[in-house]
């Protein structure tokens, strides 16, 4: 009876295990044997070809331009994330008359997919019938409609805004937990002491949600490296390959071209860059817990309830 | 220096006035095109009015695309995934919740990892993978790989809102002669069922959305969901019928954007209790 009650737990956590295992886990495995094969346009193993296809990719142009692209669009979208969800946070964590309209308005982006928030877009930013011309023609800012897609920097540039846009219901909604974590009484003590708001955010606010600005870095970070709907939906990385990040270049390569040696190669790349973030962010979610525990049951209790 | 209530409350709303406009931005759009006669779409120069009401675009769209058969295929596969996540996640939220065993720790950074795991990165070694399996082309793939990809997810929130179910309530049952599994069923369960629901309509609104994986595996239009529907419609055409598009994304966004603005407070509860910590 006993034995039986202590492998219990192990039998509840089995079933997900095994099924993360077979998704998850055995595709990676798959990808580790195939990137070391010549492998046929079906996706027949041939002969083992080494680190062939690594120096296939390495000695190939386009994969250090989407490479480059790639930390472009990560580092843009992220930080422009980070720059305005943090007032937003600051502000609906704020009391104010119709603040549960405003947050669900904030909210929205995350509510629609990805594929049609693009596509939505891709309508709006129509270079002959697009109504953002037509609210900027309205508005006197541009004379003549601009086809905003039919180059590749004003593509990408507005497929960034766009990245950053459905990045920050996400990232408003990590800060909004952090900040309603923080302590009210360190607030008042510094008003008795004289400070003023600015004084507040900077010495008190700002560094006590330090841990969950990192955190919100590590998985914007993880999340836009990997997006494609946004790119793929308006522009398929092009015009010319001008738009293409690591993601689009490896879609192409596996499911256009046929070129699936060179393809579990980048996917391998791309696995190694995730894993140094994941592990990243596992470290800091560990140290923010004994963190926690540190300071005491009560705060755990005090969210929970 | 205290601003009144009126005052601070005109000023962020003016604060926030230009993210707003932005956000709304897509949705007028989409609803101006939906409704939009077909022959007003491309006029000189662009603007938002148009002279009438066009409502027959929505049926107009459903008889000529594939709308109806998409919408069921979504359904299913979301309802399947989130069926299947959840009964998979409910025995391990259980267990990390309530039991101490060995390996904890390490199962629970192995969750983490797969809920860091995008499928893109792996989108080729799953469609290997759903090929050996014959189920290429079968909503089927879909259901397996969603509800893997959400179970992280659904274990963080479900365990996070078990943790505030008290255990004196099983605990009071056993000493009344229940067994665990009893108490489990009857005490348990039923006061974990909001968090249930709550956590199942994330799942299935995850799984609603998702593109990548569903653009790979289904290859026939009669298969096709939702998201993947609506971007065969603009994807590589030259005449792209944008007044059926919008019908469509109107149609398939905004039930779902009720249901998530009236849940999301769920989500930022969740978010700093768990999902994120």
């Amino acid at each position: 009876m006993k034995s039986a009650l202590r492998s219990t737990p192990l039998l509840m956590i089995l079933p997900s295990l095994g099924l993360a295992m077979f998704v998850i886990g055995y595709p990676i495995v798959d990808l580790a044997w195939t990137s070391l094969h010549e492998v046929s346009r079906f996706g027949q193993l041939r002969d083992f070809a080494g680190l062939y296809n690594f120096t296939d990719v390495f000695g190939e142009p386009l994969f250090y331009e989407s490479l480059w692209r790639t930390i472009i669009w990560t580092v843009a979208v992220v930080g422009g994330t980070l720059l305005i969800s943090l007032p937003v946070a600051l502000v609906l964590n704020d009391d104010f008359i119709g603040r549960s309209l405003a947050r669900v308005i904030i909210m929205l982006p995350w509510a629609i997919s990805l594929t049609m928030t693009a596509v939505v877009w891709r309508w709006g930013l129509n270079g002959r019938a697009g109504l953002l011309n037509a609210t900027l023609m309205d508005l006197h800012v541009i004379a003549e409609p601009i086809e905003w897609l039919a180059t590749a920097p004003l593509a990408f540039t507005a497929e960034i805004l766009i990245g950053i846009l459905v990045s920050i219901p996400f990232t408003t909604t990590i800060f909004l937990g952090g900040l309603s974590s923080l302590p009210q009484d360190s607030y008042e003590a510094s008003v008795v002491d004289g400070a003023t708001g600015w004084d507040q955010f900077r010495y008190i606010t700002l560094p006590l949600m330090k841990p969950f600005i990192n955190i919100a870095i590590v998985l914007n970070v993880i999340y836009v490296f990997n997006s494609l709907p946004i790119i793929w939906v308006m522009t398929e990385g092009g015009p010319a390959n001008g738009t293409d990040i690591l993601v689009t270049y490896l879609y192409k390569l596996a499911f256009r071209f046929g070129q699936l040696g060179k393809a579990s190669a980048i996917s391998l790349i791309m696995f190694g860059v995730l894993l140094i973030f994941t592990a990243l962010y596992v470290v800091m979610v560990m140290r923010a817990e004994t963190d926690s525990t540190v300071d005491g049951e009560h705060k755990d209790d005090d969210v929970a309830a | 220096m205290m601003m009144s209530r009126l005052k601070k409350s005109i000023l962020y709303w003016v604060l926030l006035s230009p993210l707003m406009i932005v956000i709304l931005f897509p949705f007028g759009l989409m609803f101006v095109t939906a409704v939009r006669p077909r022959d007003e779409l491309f006029v000189y120069p662009p603007r938002w009015t148009f002279s009438e009401f066009h409502w027959g675009n929505f049926v107009d769209m459903w008889g000529k695309t594939n709308f109806g058969g998409a919408l069921l295929n979504s359904l299913y596969v979301s309802v399947s995934s989130t069926a299947l996540a959840l009964v998979l996640s409910i025995p391990a939220a259980y267990a990390l919740s309530r039991h101490r065993f060995r390996g904890k720790g390490s199962y629970r950074n192995f969750l983490l990892m797969t809920q860091m795991m995008s499928p893109i990165v792996l989108v080729l070694g799953l469609f290997r993978l759903m090929v050996q399996f014959g189920l290429v082309n079968n909503l089927n793939s879909l259901v397996l790989t969603y509800a893997a990809f959400n179970m992280a997810f659904t274990i963080w929130m479900l365990q996070s809102y078990f943790n505030t179910i008290p255990r004196e309530l099983e605990e009071a049952s056993w000493m009344d002669g229940a067994n665990h599994f009893v108490s489990l069923t009857k005490i348990f369960l039923p006061l974990a069922v909001p968090a249930m629901v709550v956590t199942g309509i994330f799942s299935f609104i995850n799984s609603w959305n998702e593109f990548v994986l569903a653009l790979t595996m289904i290859r026939s239009t009669e298969n096709y969901t939702l998201p993947v529907q609506i971007f065969a419609q603009v994807a590589g055409r030259y005449q792209i019928e944008w007044h059926h598009v919008m019908a469509g994304t109107v149609l398939a966004t905004v039930p779902v954007a009720i249901v998530f603005s009236w849940l999301q407070r769920y989500l930022i509860r969740g978010m700093a209790l768990g999902a994120v910590k």
